[in-house]
């Protein structure tokens, strides 16, 4: 039994014992026992309301009167089933929205990376100082690597991993798959504990002792559908064999892209890793940049003296190599390279969508306050009855709160869905999308997000409740003819502070709107209509030999040549956007690479009419004809002439391709740059070397056609299996799709940017609608009256207006202005376009003011059609 | 603005009867209705209580843990609760005591000029 129930139980007991004692005082001083009772129940008072008093005593009578709030609310709540729904709603949409925001801001940015005491993980890049204008960093490479993990005392481990590729055969149909070649302490330095089997032993870096590999634990699920006697078996790569040592655990993530370092690119998909197996002799220190470098800094080494001591190393490298170069590293925090640029466009979204629930909130703040007059007498009454201004503004709060509740557990609801299509709609390669989920923190932050709503909504109304004057709202009773100043002016300057907002939300919107249609109109060199690629890849096995290849790669033309709508087709060994490969120098015989800038180019391989399918215009001399396939010639983009042989005629002109020791090319044509690695990143130097004997493995057949590129995609599919139908095809798509990929971030952004702001351009509407019509309907009488004594109802229509536009307008220009000044904020997301832009000012502006007009409009029409006799007439 | 003197006025009251209580408590435990008796005798019936808001205020001692209850007999043989003050009441009672001296005195010096001047 409860201490309170005891208590209670003896109060009873007491009391009447109290009563008896009293009544028997009384018989005693010789009142009859019915007089005597009735005299102790005079003189005790009031049982009941001693029993409540003393009851209280005893209970939490904060609790009590919370439960009672709550009641009191949902009944409020009730009352008003219109309000309450457009309340939880636009809560609901709000909150959930920033906890589906919040959520990707946490996976991404602030949940440590999935591998062991992250934060003490570091890539290092290399430097060469000649070269730094191009390359400004530079992966790792082999052979200085080994002289780190010897002398670089400052890194508890370094480890360096490259992408790698192979065609796995003899379970079922061959298949190409991607892996890493790794060194063999990798997996030891990220801190990944294999789910079976082992990691790589050390001696198994050593060339021969390599045959072992390690699965992802996807692919080892999809592949061989997760079965653990595999490990100690062995598969096929490329004709070889190789055993599985181990699984590696689904939490771990493999590096996607360019998230270890630019010009890493690793694939979005990694189906194992094989140790490295290489001699780091057989490499010069200044080439062969492949590597991603991992390190682990010893607990308590600062990046700077690892740095420090790490340029010790490399300039003692560069000395030995004595080749005149430079060299120099650089350590950045694993982390801050992964999420790299999403980083700032997350917390753009994370701010938009900010700003959104801040716009709820004073629409909210708004609906609140316009039904305050109508709670102003009954908070009249209440204080008049001894009500606590505290007690009052509890009252209020509670109903916030409860909307604020009701809106954060939809909003939930609603999260998890939004949360399911962000991950769906983002692009692949936003980093970490993979492990987006809703965890405990985010709970937590939308229970305080719904906590803080609904006192931020709430407040103001509940202080003006909680200030009533008795007296004042008694007397004015239900009928106040004018409202007062103070009141309109709090009201008018939260939708001027709305405006505000959305019209700064929808500039940036809009300059990333701007940004996108600049950056899908950029000349990118080439076109991309009615052209469909086809990646494929040989199997090393059946093709070892240069002519085997040349001999598909033509079959292969002729016969796609031949379909019907086809006008070109031709091979490259990389496609523009799809990122930087075969990255080396240009030497040109007679000047000194030593302590110059030697310029490092992009070769790419290419057949006969490659040109003219990717729409590249011929800009001097000739293309790549079939004569060419085994000469030394090279075709050169419009970068590469002008950085190379300036104000020179570069036809004719020979230079080394990557190394004084290959063979002299000769220049025969000039083409128009592309953009090789993105649309928005300057085109790069391209030299385009004739395939012929240099053939590879993978390459991606360009196809142009008068047809749409859907439709051509089941017969350039059946031309290849012709050929060989034993040669996989990895991806068959319009070159549009690509380019579209390539600007899928962006997107994304800019698809989540301009909902908020629209979103917020609604509500700012709906605020403004709400708050005019308001201003109409209390205004009825007035209206009248001028309507009565003479006014035209265009002049009470153009009134209206006026007052309803007039915080409008002042919320527009701090908006713009707000715009101005963040600008800065910005600048980065933005592409060919400044972030002050004046015509999307100039178009955010006719949005902003037209819609604003129109919620104004509505209900100023209604003040036109006020009827003078009803209006008077009205109470 | 009546609604704020009259809660004072309650405030003074009920501090002022737990005062009592506790004072009363001191000579020894007694029962509800012997404390009432007490009050009313020991003030010569000037300080009217009503008998029945004793027991808020004994309730509101007892949770303070200053006077703690027990089963007991009383002088006519009655089974009743008997109120004993604990030693933090005790303590409690000095402070409450030494407060209460303090005001009056305050207030009586604020009182006396007053009548000075009605005297002049």
């Amino acid at each position: 039994m409860s201490r309170r129930k005891r208590m209670m139980e003896d109060l009873d007991q007491d009391i009447r014992e109290h009563l008896e004692t009293e009544t028997q005082d009384n018989i005693e001083r010789g009142m009859s026992p019915e007089e005597a009772h009735y005299a102790a129940l005079r003189k005790f008072g009031n049982v009941t309301r001693v029993k409540e008093e003393t009851r209280e005593v005893w209970s939490f009578v904060w609790l009590e009167q919370l439960w009672q709030d709550v009641r009191f609310g949902l009944r409020m709540l009730r009352k008003s089933p219109g309000f309450t729904t457009v309340a939880v709603l636009t809560l609901a949409l709000g909150i959930g929205a920033n906890t589906a925001i919040f959520s990707m801001v946490n996976s991404v940015l602030l949940r440590p990376l999935a591998y062991r005491e992250a934060q003490q993980l570091y890539l290092v890049r290399e430097i060469i100082p000649e070269v730094s204008q191009t390359y400004p960093t530079l992966p790792a490479n082999l052979p200085n690597f080994r002289v780190w993990q010897r002398e670089c005392h400052s890194f508890a481990e370094v480890a360096i991993v490259t992408s790698t590729g192979a065609t796995m055969t003899g379970y079922g149909e061959a298949e190409d798959i991607y892996g890493g070649l790794a060194s063999a302490n990798l997996f030891d330095v990220l801190g990944i504990v294999p789910q079976l089997g082992r990691t790589f032993l050390p001696q198994e870096d050593t060339p021969g002792k390599d045959h072992v590999v390690m699965l992802t634990n996807a692919f080892w699920r999809d592949r061989f559908q997760g079965d653990p006697k595999i490990v100690g078996r062995s598969i096929s790569l490329d004709g070889m064999l190789f055993q599985v040592v181990g699984i590696l655990p689904a939490s771990f993530r493999s590096p996607k892209g360019d998230q270890f370092g630019a010009l890493t690119g690793f694939p979005l998909r990694t189906d194992y890793f094989k140790p490295l197996g290489l001699d780091p002799k057989q490499f010069s220190p200044l080439g062969e940049f492949n590597y991603a470098a991992v390190a682990r800094l010893k607990p308590g080494t600062g990046v700077g003296q690892a740095l420090a001591e790490l340029n010790v190393i490399q300039a003692r490298i560069a000395k030995d190599a004595k080749q005149g170069l430079g060299l120099r590293a650089e350590i950045i925090p694993l982390a801050s390279q992964v999420v790299g640029t999403a980083r700032r466009g997350l917390l753009l979204l994370l701010g938009g969508v900010g700003a959104v629930l801040l716009i709820v909130c004073l629409n909210l703040a708004n609906l609140l306050l316009v039904r305050v007059p109508s709670r102003m007498r009954e908070a009249g009454i209440r204080t008049a009855l001894g009500a606590s201004r505290a007690r009052l503004a509890r009252q209020l709060l509670t109903e916030s709160a409860l909307l604020a509740i009701l809106g954060g557990v939809l909003g939930i609801g609603l999260a998890y869905f939004g949360l399911r299509w962000l991950v769906a709609v983002a692009p692949a390669n936003l980093p970490r999308i993979d492990e987006v989920h809703v965890d405990a923190r985010v709970l937590w932050f939308t229970v305080f997000l719904s906590m803080l709503t609904g006192i931020l909504f709430g407040a103001l109304p509940a202080w003006r409740v909680a200030h009533a004057e008795p007296q004042q709202a008694l007397k004015a009773g239900a009928v106040t003819i004018t409202e007062g100043r103070p009141a309109r002016r709090l009201r008018e300057s939260l939708i001027g502070f709305e405006v505000g907002v959305g019209t700064l939300l929808l500039i940036i919107a809009g300059l990333l709107t701007t940004s996108m249609v600049r950056l899908l109109g950029v000349d990118k060199g080439f076109s991309t209509e009615h052209v469909l690629t086809v990646d494929v890849s040989l199997p090393p096995q059946r093709y070892t030999k240069p002519e085997q290849k040349e001999e598909f790669y033509n079959n292969v033309l002729a016969r796609v040549r031949a379909l019907p709508g086809v006008n070109f087709a031709g091979w490259i060994s990389r496609l523009p956007l799809e990122g930087q490969e075969q990255v080396d120098s240009i030497n040109v015989p007679g000047r000194s690479t030593t302590g110059m800038q030697t310029p490092l180019a992009n070769y790419r391989l290419v057949s006969p009419g490659y040109f003219q399918s990717m729409g590249i215009a011929l800009r001097q001399g000739r293309l790549i004809e079939p004569v060419d396939h085994d000469r030394h010639v090279a075709v050169i983009s419009e970068s590469v002439a002008k950085k190379v042989w300036p104000g020179e005629n570069p036809l004719a002109k020979q230079f080394h391709p990557g190394g004084d020791e290959k063979p002299l090319s000769e220049v025969i044509g000039v083409v128009a740059d592309v953009r090789a690695v993105a649309l928005d990143e300057p085109p790069l130097l391209m030299v385009y070397l004739p395939a012929g004997p240099a053939s590879r493995n993978y390459a991606s057949l360009v196809v142009r056609a008068a047809i749409v590129p859907a439709a051509l995609g089941t017969v350039v599919r059946g031309a290849i299996r012709s050929v060989d139908s034993g040669v996989p095809i990895r991806h068959l798509r319009p070159m549009s799709e690509i380019v579209s990929e390539s600007v899928g971030v962006r997107r994304f952004q800019l698809r989540l940017a301009s909902l908020f702001a629209i979103f917020a351009l609604l509500l700012a509407a709906l605020g403004i609608y709400g708050v005019v019509g308001y201003s109409v309907a209390r205004r009825r009488q007035e209206l009248g009256i001028r309507m009565a004594l003479g006014a035209q109802g265009s002049h009470l229509r153009n009134l209206v207006l006026l007052q309803g536009m007039s915080p409008v307008v002042v919320g527009w220009v701090a908006g713009v202005m707000a715009a101005l000044a963040a600008g800065g904020l910005i600048r980065g997301l933005l592409f060919g376009v400044p972030a002050q832009d004046p015509l999307t000012i100039a178009g955010v502006t006719l949005v902003v003011l037209v819609t604003a007009a129109l919620a104004c409009y509505i209900p100023a029409r209604r003040a036109m059609k006020v009827d003078p006799m009803v209006a008077l007439r009205y109470e | 603005m009546s609604t704020k003197e009259l809660r004072e006025r309650i405030e003074l009251l009920q501090g002022t009867l737990d005062l009592l209580i506790l004072r009363t408590l001191l000579l020894g435990p007694a029962h509800g209705h012997a404390i009432a008796k007490a009050i009313e005798f020991r003030s010569d019936d000037v300080l009217q209580v009503e008998q029945g808001s004793l027991y808020p205020a004994l309730h509101r001692l007892i949770k303070r843990r200053w006077i703690s209850v027990q089963e007991g007999t009383s002088e006519n043989n009655r089974r009743a609760k008997f109120y004993r003050l604990t030693a933090k009441g005790r303590r409690q009672l000095a402070v409450e005591t030494n407060k209460w001296d303090k005001l009056a005195g305050a207030i009586a010096r604020i009182l006396l000029p007053v009548e000075q001047e009605g005297k002049s």
